[in-house]
């Protein structure tokens, strides 16, 4: 039993763990990998994803899925570029990617939590729609020459080669967690996931719960187009496509469970991090990035398998001992 | 009366009466829309959404999901290009390569599924990415550099018609293009197995209810795998058919499909939930989906690149309409039981 | 001494004439109940004698159709769980509503809106005063079922519960952890909470109720300070008037003759999950009843004859052939079949049609088709046994959903037959459904054994068993504590056997 509790106290902790031992692995293999300069520009690059990951992970905690946040990414990003393009300022571009985000969070959360479509087919509907809109808005063509003000601040270091946006991602990762895993209502998004029966019967509603993880989900990807526009400086009508895939990738090797009700923001980080970096140790490896999906594959299919595996394990054990406790009972009294 | 009703209230009919509209509406803005050879192009251009899309309605009726399909498209594909033409293989002994390959793939993900209790969308979504990988590294051991594909294929006869491999995705029967043969070969195969096989009703019995299933003594967990190995099975037909059609070996063919295959199982009234569905709900959204795409363009100027919007507002109109639809239907039984009662 | 509080009129709860009817069954009727401040009211009653319908009723799950129920003399509406909970009222299931993924204090404050700090104390508070011992930080999955128990009680006491109903606590818990209970209910009681005590087991009744009362077909045929009774007066009270033991008793009993026959199956010290040391013989053209209280390791005894989960030790023998551990498909093949007692969870395919059901358990044989699926034969298959049973449908495309429970229980046994077994179980065959269509399904558990099919019975409902069962046994704490012979069985011996208490022809387990 021991053993299983300091198993799922340590989800997001074995995910750290792994990260660490990836880049171990790479630096035996190739020791320059292990400079400051090259662990930091792992981080750095993983601004997006970071942003793309804690966002659906509020969804996936309350137990539902969100492949719309690519789609929502692009056309944030294409709107940021329009607006740059416009001389708008900083402000007005980040305000608009929310309220872009705050709009497909509405719709996907009243579809799914209030109609009760099922969340993977209707998010799939909306990913086309935002990827039509997208198209839409930027007349079909690349969106790019943005002005100075934008492509300044994504290469801006704050600190010890931190990028102003990476340190901007990892305190919206601090207040995410601390918001989910300590404050009381932060708290309903674990709780709906977990056991909505139970839930309810305390006076959590699933329907705002599912509703508001929709409307953060949508929020993040929002500023991850944003940061999207200003790092690439150009943006396509396919910009943000596969992008849902590694979120969810992210949150999965990161130790949150799809069936929701398990998990932290600290994981989803971990996990965004891994899955940017992948790219770039396998060059220090030695290996072309042409390995990069492959490893990802066998990644994340170890560490469902595993987690699959010891869950059932652990579910089996404590039905098997219950039932044995009663007829140990039983011989004890004859 | 009763089966004049009964039809109606069949999805299907709905189906069927949206691809008349469809046929209707863009006859009527461009006659040009008629023409039996460019109908038949339209087809070939989807033909891999929509045989692959058969077989992932297997899945979803037992309950599971299957998002890895279309990357097995690309892996088969450049596994016959780079068995035929680096290791110098016959090609038919390369396509069978490639089936056995993507049967193992199928069955590595219809294993942790089934026995292992993986989430079906997340071991599928592993699959996706391994798989696609794979199909790089493949397409790394070839000596022809990965973006230009690999061509060539053995393919004109002396009087230009196209023979051997090429026949598969160009050739004719007798005026139908041999793609189109071969999909209403797959359909006949997947009515029957679904429809009308012991195999098809174990299919719906575990999707309904999995554990009832097993105390009929049916074997679900190699059921359930099974069904992602046919899957596998014909994103690798799927593969073939396109890599001869294009006459180039690529890895990332068929990328962009998983979305438009799962789009066409579920309009085409299969439940995710499982036990769910048929063969000819499938075929009918994905002709929809097929004529959607080839008639905006031609006959409403619809730019060809933004075909997803409408194609995605169509989707989410009707899974809500047949949620809101489900929803008054039931209410409307509980009604008339309370009546009985009373 | 609760009769003097009674008489003083300081009674927490009062439940007057309180009826409910689930359509045309009446399941309460007519509840009269008071429980005073301090009490521990152990309930107790058969299956079906409608305790768990009260307690959703005072728990606000349930609306009540007729009568009131008074707190502090005040009448109240319990229409939901929030009216029933800022009443004091909390309920501790039997299977605990935790969240699994959460810490225990994570679990006993969600819901609450005070300050985390204040809570915390009013917590630890609580724990202190109940000697609590119970890590915080753990996670609710790694609970046992007594902590999960201990928790649910500390979420009833943080909403400063009045009343605690506690439905068959002990029922999942080892000997020492039914000790620690026990002191924490009368920790409870000294601080002047009240209790109900729904429980199976009558030496909990005298070792920590104060009041008991018990529940027979919608009634409170009982009810009195536990010194007035003795375990005999408890027994007699469960079981039906004394007419009606009467009536039954004095059917003629034909005994089916089974000696000389070889026995179809013979289990040998069988020991799994649930259960140990069973064993018994079943022979052709009998009915053997299995009889016990909910719990006792009935179901996963004889799930586990039929493959659903691992023999630890012992035997299974069909007509001299082992077929321990072999897997479902295969027992099927080997000629048993199964009735489960959840229709709805491992009987029924409900959005699939009459004949599909029917025939479900075929699709591995040949009857209906090689490969192909012979929808005649299909039909005329599922028409046979419709005909046959008496099924109420419109056609063999009838969704089984949309079927009465006693029709849809006529197609699960239609299936468990049509694979033509030579050992039939049957686990609680009538559960839910209506009574005429319970005397079809008498008819066809009777014909089944003038066919020379054994039958093996699994039922809480006693009569069921005395009607039908040529033999019983029964089944305590997961082991066979005595058998009857068809003279033997009556409602008092199989009551008491049952609850642990064997009198007559028994041989202790």
């Amino acid at each position: 039993m021991n053993k299983v509790r300091s198993l799922f106290k340590a989800r997001w902790m074995s995910s750290l763990i792994f990260l660490i031992l990836l880049f171990l692995i790479t630096g035996i293999a190739d020791p320059n990998f292990l400079q400051y300069d090259n662990i930091i520009s792992c981080f750095n690059s993983a601004t997006m994803y970071t942003l793309l990951a804690i966002g659906i992970a509020f969804v996936i905690m309350t137990g539902e899925i969100d492949v719309s946040i690519g789609a929502t990414m692009g056309l944030a990003a294409a709107v940021t570029g329009l607006i740059a393009q416009q001389d708008g300022g900083i402000p007005r571009m980040l305000i608009t990617c929310i309220l872009i985000g705050v709009c497909t969070g509405i719709v996907n959360g009243l579809g799914v939590a209030g109609i009760g479509v099922p969340s993977l087919i209707f998010t799939l509907g909306t990913n086309s729609v935002i990827r039509g809109i997208l198209f839409l808005t930027s007349g079909g063509r690349t969106v790019e020459n943005f002005n100075a003000p934008l492509a300044g601040p994504a290469n801006q270091v704050l600190f010890a080669g931190v990028t102003t946006y990476y340190v901007i991602a990892v305190i919206l990762v601090i207040i995410a967690h601390f918001v989910t895993s300590r404050t009381r209502r932060g708290k309903y998004f674990i709780a709906v996931g977990d056991n909505p029966g139970g839930a309810n019967l305390v006076g959590i509603s699933t329907f705002w719960t599912k509703l508001v993880a929709y409307i953060l989900c949508g929020i993040f990807a929002g500023i991850a187009g944003f940061v999207f526009a200003s790092k690439y400086g150009q943006v396509m009508t396919v910009a943000g496509n596969g992008y849902e895939m590694t979120a969810i990738a992210a949150c999965v090797l990161g130790g949150i469970s799809l069936s929701g009700g398990l998990g932290n923001m600290v994981g989803a980080a971990i996990g965004a991090v891994i899955m940017s970096s992948i790219g770039r140790l396998l060059v220090f490896i030695g290996l072309s990035s042409t390995y990069n999906n492959t490893i990802t594959g066998v990644m994340l299919i170890i560490i469902v398998v595993v987690d699959a595996l010891t869950q059932r394990r652990a579910i089996e054990n404590a039905r098997r001992k219950r039932l044995l406790s009663r007829t140990a009972e039983g011989g004890a009294k004859a | 009366m009763r089966t004049v009703k009964k039809i109606f209230a069949r999805w299907e009919t709905f189906l069927v009466l949206f691809l008349v509209l469809e046929f209707v509406v863009f006859g009527a803005a461009n006659p040009k829309f008629l023409r039996t050879n460019s109908i038949m192009n339209a087809l070939v251009n989807y033909i891999s959404v929509c045989i692959v899309s058969l077989f992932v309605t297997m899945v979803l009726i037992t309950g599971g999901i299957d998002i890895q399909a279309a990357s097995i498209i690309g892996l088969t594909s450049i596994i016959e290009g780079v068995l035929w033409s680096d290791a110098g293989f016959n090609i038919w002994l390369a396509v069978l390569c490639a089936f056995a390959a993507a049967a193992l793939c199928g069955a590595l993900s219809g294993f942790c599924v089934a026995y292992c209790g993986v989430q079906p969308m997340v071991m599928t979504l592993g699959g996706s990415f391994l798989f696609s990988g794979l199909a790089l590294v493949v397409s790394g051991m070839s000596a022809t550099p990965a973006y230009q594909g690999i061509s060539g294929f053995p393919s004109k006869a002396e009087d230009g018609s196209f023979v051997d491999f090429r026949f598969l995705g160009k050739g004719n029967i007798a005026g139908i293009p041999s793609q189109i043969v071969i999909y209403l070969l797959l359909i006949i195969l997947c009515v029957w197995i679904l429809h009308r096989t012991k195999y098809g009703e174990r299919l719906y019995l575990i999707g309904v209810n999995q554990q009832a299933a097993e105390y009929s003594g049916i074997n679900t967990r190699a059921t359930i795998m099974s069904t992602y190995v046919l899957s596998a099975l014909s994103a690798a037909v799927a593969g073939t058919l396109l890599t001869s059609n294009v006459n180039s070996a690529k890895a990332d063919l068929g990328g962009g499909y998983t979305l438009a295959i799962i789009t066409a199982v579920v309009l085409g009234g299969t439940s995710n939930n499982g036990g769910k569905g048929s063969i000819l709900g499938t075929v009918l959204a994905s002709l929809i989906i097929c004529f959607l795409r080839y008639g905006l363009p031609l006959c409403f100027g619809v730019s060809t690149q933004n075909l997803d919007l409408y194609v995605g507002v169509i989707l989410v109109a009707v899974v809500l309409g047949r949620e809101i639809a489900g929803r008054r239907m039931i209410s409307g039984l509980f009604r008339k039981l309370r009546k009985k009662t009373a | 001494m609760s009769e003097a509080k009674k008489a003083l009129g300081s009674s927490l709860m009062t439940i007057r004439g309180v009826t409910k009817a689930f359509g045309t069954n009446s399941v309460l009727k007519g509840i009269d109940l008071d429980i005073a401040p301090g009490e521990v009211l152990a309930l107790i009653g058969g299956n079906g004698a409608g305790k768990s319908t009260l307690m959703k009723i005072i728990m606000g799950i349930y609306t009540l159709d007729e009568g009131e129920i008074r707190m502090d003399g005040q009448p109240v509406r319990l229409g939901k769980p929030a009216a029933a909970l800022s009443q004091g009222i909390y309920l501790v299931p039997q299977e605990p509503l935790l969240f699994p993924n959460m810490t225990v204090r994570e679990n006993i404050l969600m819901g609450f809106k005070e300050k985390n700090s204040e809570l915390q104390k009013r917590l630890e508070n609580h724990m202190r005063e109940l000697g609590f011992t119970l890590n915080l930080q753990r996670k609710a999955n790694t609970l046992s079922i007594a902590e999960q128990q201990l928790v649910e009680i500390l979420r009833g006491l943080m909403r400063e519960a009045r009343m605690l109903i506690l439905d068959e606590p002990t029922s999942a818990l080892t000997f020492g952890e039914v000790q620690s209970l026990f002191r924490v209910v009368r920790d409870l009681k000294a601080r002047g909470i009240s209790i109900i005590y729904i429980t199976h087991r009558l030496n909990e009744v005298f070792e920590i109720a104060t009041d008991v009362a018990i529940m027979r077909d919608g009634l409170i045929t009982l009810q009195g300070p536990v010194e007035h009774f003795t375990r005999e007066m408890l027994i007699r009270g469960l079981l039906p008037s004394d007419a009606a033991v009467e009536a039954l008793e004095n059917r003629a009993v034909s005994e089916t003759a089974v000696s000389g026959k070889e026995p179809v199956l013979q289990v040998r010290d069988l020991s799994g999950y649930g259960f140990s040391d069973i064993t018994f013989d079943l022979y052709p053209g009998e009915i053997l009843g299995i009889a016990g209280v909910v719990g006792a390791g009935r179901t996963e005894l004889i799930s586990t004859i039929f493959g659903r989960d691992k023999v630890l030790k012992g035997k299974v023998l069909l007509e001299g052939k082992d077929i321990t551990g072999l897997s479902t498909k295969q027992i099927l093949k080997e000629g048993i079949n199964f009735v489960p007692e959840d229709r709805h969870y491992h009987g029924l395919f409900k959005i699939r049609s009459v004949a599909s059901n029917t025939t479900s358990a075929l699709l591995n044989t040949k009857e209906i088709g090689q490969v192909d699926m012979n929808r005649k034969k299909q039909n005329a298959i599922a028409q046979k046994y419709t005909d046959e049973f008496r099924t109420k449908i419109v056609s063999l495309e009838d969704l089984l959903g949309s079927l009465s429970g006693g029709n849809q229980q006529k197609v699960v046994i239609a299936r468990a037959l049509s694979t033509a077994p030579k050992v039939v179980i049957l686990d609680e065959p009538t559960r839910g459904i209506d009574a005429a269509a319970r005397a079809d399904v008498y008819k066809i558990i009777h014909q089944l054994k003038e066919t020379g099919v054994a039958v093996l019975m699994v039922s809480s409902d006693i009569e069921e068993v005395v009607e039908l069962a040529d033999r019983a046994i029964t089944v305590f704490q997961g082991r066979i504590n005595a058998e009857f012979r068809k003279n033997e069985i009556n409602q008092d011996a199989l009551t008491s056997a049952s609850f642990g208490i064997v009198k007559k022809g028994g041989m202790a387990g």
